[in-house]
């Protein structure tokens, strides 16, 4: 029997994977932080590689099939991950692989046309989340009029975020606020959260959800945090738009509503991308112009993470309600601002 | 015992069971993978439930992939999962 030894790649062996992926079609993601390879002698048969909480750039050469090395392969990249303390893990394949994952132990959560199944380490996990926000929205009290759904990172929660809200909910007789979970924002998931909730607590038809890893996540959508290709960004805003296509299934949402975007390129291919896959799912897309503060200029949460960073407080208050500037005043807000000229600021939104 | 953390033991090798062992608010609640579903599923299922009745498990989320694993591998995987699970220090 031929000796196979599985190990971490070394650099000098990144052209031999990329050569092995090529030959499956894929290519090698920018973001990859750990691979592993199953050498026969010195070639290359199997490699798979770890970026966050995903599983990535799996291939098996052709000629070394069904010997249970995509098993192994897998074995070794959980073992990775869970050591990480990522216990939750995603990845995405073919249609035509789907069943092997499966044979591992991923559920499929959606799949984005023919190209890319989306799918998880647990087999419950997407509609226990489902379940969740069907938990979440039982106290609601809808007016009347269609469901609908804003997805917001609100990093800070802006006036320009405030109007949004306010204007979704008014076109609506219940609206769910998915505010993104990822932390990879200047501001905290939780801080952001709680931002979202006492800007929008003096509406009574809406409801504030997570997206947990499901939406807009370093799983799902990794071209929000860093840039990537224009054409790996509309692949990723379609699987983006297949799971939400489920969790408006799941909440009857007929209306996504997106803010106009017209200073990130990431954020207005994602808006054209929902706007043409959405509607075949019958949920209508509106699109929603942004608020300008007094001075014409249009609020953004880059502006005022800009203005933070200047300390140009002034500017501040006029960009954002009562209840985020009084945290960004707060001891905690400090800590977080005065990391701003180390950190950069993360994206907008 | 308590399950205070996730923690797992085996592999996605032939004749083996991974086992996953997660915090749970209320009850058991075990999810089953398995190459041998329609003939042993429910006898894993059932193998599962009484480790975790042994161990004094009330809580916890079991996500399991088995390839044919037999019984007493299937209870040494999730006792030994279990055990790693209730450890004070976070362990693999």
């Amino acid at each position: 029997m031929a000796e196979y030894v599985l190990r971490p790649l070394r650099a000098e062996e990144l052209s031999q994977m990329e050569a092995l992926l090529a030959r499956e079609g894929l290519r090698r993601d920018g973001r990859l932080d750990h691979s592993c390879g199953i050498f026969e002698g010195d070639t290359l048969i199997a490699t798979g590689s770890c970026a966050g909480n995903t599983l990535r750039c799996l291939a098996v050469d052709g000629s070394h099939r069904g010997g249970g090395l995509l098993n192994q392969l897998v074995q070794h990249l959980i073992q990775v991950q869970y050591r990480r303390g990522n216990y939750h893990i995603f990845l995405y394949t073919k249609p035509q692989n789907a069943p092997l994952f499966e044979d591992l132990g991923f559920a499929e959560i959606a799949r984005a046309g023919d190209s890319t199944v989306f799918m998880e380490n647990r087999r419950t996990g997407f509609s226990d989340y489902l379940s969740r926000l069907r938990e979440e929205s039982a106290a609601l009290e809808p007016l009347s009029g269609p469901t609908g759904a804003l997805v917001m990172n609100a990093n800070p929660f802006t006036l320009g975020h405030q109007y949004l809200v306010q204007e979704a909910a008014a076109g609506c007789g219940a609206l769910h606020l998915f505010v993104v979970s990822e932390d990879a924002s200047l501001f905290p998931a939780r801080v952001r959260r709680e931002l979202v909730r006492a800007g929008t607590a003096h509406l009574k038809n809406v409801v504030l959800h997570q997206t947990d890893s499901y939406l807009i996540s370093q799983a799902t959508f990794p071209a929000y945090f860093l840039p990537d290709s224009d054409a790996a960004t509309a692949a990723q805003a379609r699987l983006d738009g297949a799971v939400f296509a489920r969790m408006a299934e799941a909440l009857g949402i007929s209306v996504r509503y997106l803010g106009e975007e017209p200073f990130s390129p990431v954020t207005h291919i994602y808006n054209q991308l929902l706007s043409q896959t959405l509607p075949p799912s019958g949920i209508q897309c509106r699109i929603l112009p942004r608020k300008a503060a007094s001075s014409g200029e249009v609020i953004s949460a880059s502006a005022v993470r800009e203005a933070l960073s200047r300390g140009d407080w002034a500017r501040v208050e006029t960009l954002v309600p009562p209840s985020t500037m009084a945290f960004l005043r707060s001891e905690e807000g400090g800590r977080i601002i005065a990391s701003l000229s180390s950190h950069g600021g993360g994206r907008p939104l | 015992m308590e399950i205070k953390h996730a923690a797992a033991a085996g592999t996605l090798e032939s004749s083996d069971i991974m086992v996953t062992v997660l915090p749970e608010t209320e009850g058991i609640r075990i999810s089953l993978t398995s190459s041998v579903e329609q003939y042993y599923g429910d006898s894993i299922r059932e193998t599962m439930t009484k480790v975790l009745e042994e161990l004094e498990v009330k809580n916890a989320h079991i996500e399991a992939v088995d390839h044919g694993a037999l019984d007493c591998t299937i209870r040494a995987r999730l006792t030994t999962a279990v055990r790693r699970a209730c450890r004070e220090e976070e362990a693999l």
